[in-house]
């Protein structure tokens, strides 16, 4: 039984059930006074163009320098790719599998998930829901370890700051990375993922 | 928690249930897309506020004590969530270091900081003021602390340029790594559990 065709309710931010009223009103829920959809409102529009940001922002994010680091005798930048390239050679293969997962794997199922679960919805497909409905929340829960490269190169420019030696500088390639964490992050939380479980014919 | 006899939706499905009261250590999970819909659970005041106190007192260590640390002929410098967000201040990689500096610092402050505004009005058995809005604001914070990153990203950080000069961990790691573990804790009571503290609409 479907909450929506018992003209129930949920909040969305407290849980508290209320029986819908009209489909006009706004409603608001009388605990913590925030509106209250059947479904989020132009769900798959939104995700669509917050992933497209983040699809968009991820090239330059890859292709541009994240890091700029001089040494005595010269300097050089890098790209995230880069920088996990130069760990396995270095034979820190462990943080180069840790950084790939993180600036890589993430994102790109991200991508992938999110793409998959618009298509399979908008398309009101009814394949494999419960294993689609799981796929969401593993985008909602590994979503915001991307961040993890931002984090690393912001302590190294902090730490690296030897004239004479070495320092490290950010560079712009960081700044898109970020926005493509945040993008995704957005993307996956304006999904409404009670839309996997709609008929086509429903008043989703 | 009165939980039993009452309605609960599935968040990610849709589905309505109808809630049997839980014994020590049960999950309910739904039916058709087991998603967990409620954990057994008293949120014991006491303890809960005793935890958030604990982790108020060591997001002010993490932020006052260096988290790494590099001395190199004489020279030492050393770097936190603060000095790492600053590093990044540079035009428009500046909206990076707003990020970090959000997430990292901003949110579990005002997460930790409105827990005990709520907490500590409840152990006095009152209702806290702005009960309401503060726990919306800690609803709409929730995806957004990224703390157990940053402390990821300390040690990739550390492994990262101890290749090259000598890197020392401060006292600030530790605290951010005691931390992210009270705060792991503290995420096992459902954010929704909170609004048992909400009496006005208590049954």
């Amino acid at each position: 039984m479907f909450a929506a065709t018992v003209d129930l309710i949920a909040c969305r931010t407290c849980g508290l059930i209320a029986p819908r009223l009209s489909t006009l009103s706004e409603a608001r829920c009388r605990r913590c006074a925030s509106t209250v959809q059947a479904r989020l409102p132009r769900s798959t529009e939104k995700t669509i163009a917050w992933l497209l940001a983040g699809v968009l922002l991820y090239g330059p994010a890859n292709l541009l320098p994240v890091v700029y680091t001089s040494r005595v005798g010269g300097g050089e930048s890098s790209t995230i790719l880069g920088g996990i390239v130069s760990f396995w050679r270095s034979g820190a293969w462990d943080i180069a599998v840790l950084i790939f997962t993180a600036s890589v794997v993430v994102p790109a199922t991200k991508f992938a998930a999110l793409g998959l679960l618009l298509w399979t919805v908008r398309q009101g497909s009814g394949w494999r829901r419960e294993q689609r409905t799981k796929l969401y929340r593993l985008v909602e829960i590994i979503g915001y370890w991307s961040m993890l490269d931002v984090v690393v190169v912001a302590l190294t420019s902090a730490l690296l700051q030897f004239k004479a030696f070495g320092t490290a500088e950010p560079r712009a390639g960081i700044v898109c990375f970020c926005a493509v964490v945040v993008t995704t992050m957005i993307a996956a939380s304006s999904f409404d993922p009670r839309l996997i479980w709609d008929e086509r014919v429903g008043d989703g | 928690m009165a939980l039993s006899t009452q309605t609960v939706i599935c968040r990610d499905c849709d589905t309505v249930h109808r809630m049997v009261s839980l014994n020590r250590g049960d999950i309910a999970c739904c039916v058709r897309c087991e998603a967990v819909l409620a954990r057994y659970q008293r949120v014991d005041v006491t303890q809960a506020l005793a935890l958030n106190l604990a982790a108020a007192i060591l997001l002010v260590v993490a932020n006052v004590t260096p988290v790494l640390s590099i001395a190199l002929d004489g020279i030492q410098t050393q770097a936190n969530i603060w000095t790492a967000a600053l590093s990044m201040e540079r035009g428009w990689i500046s909206c990076a270091a707003l990020v970090l500096a959000a997430t990292t610092l901003l949110v579990p402050t005002l997460q930790i900081g409105l827990l005990l505004w709520l907490l500590s009005f409840a152990s006095a058995a009152r209702r806290a003021p702005g009960l309401t809005t503060v726990l919306v604001v800690l609803h709409l914070l929730r995806p957004w602390s990224m703390t157990e990153v940053f402390l990821l990203g300390a040690l990739v950080a550390m492994v990262k340029l101890s290749s090259w000069v000598s890197v020392a961990a401060g006292v600030g790691l530790w605290a951010l790594a005691g931390l992210t573990i009270i705060l792991a804790v503290l995420s096992k009571y459902e954010p929704r559990s909170w609004w048992a503290l909400d009496k006005v609409f208590e049954s």
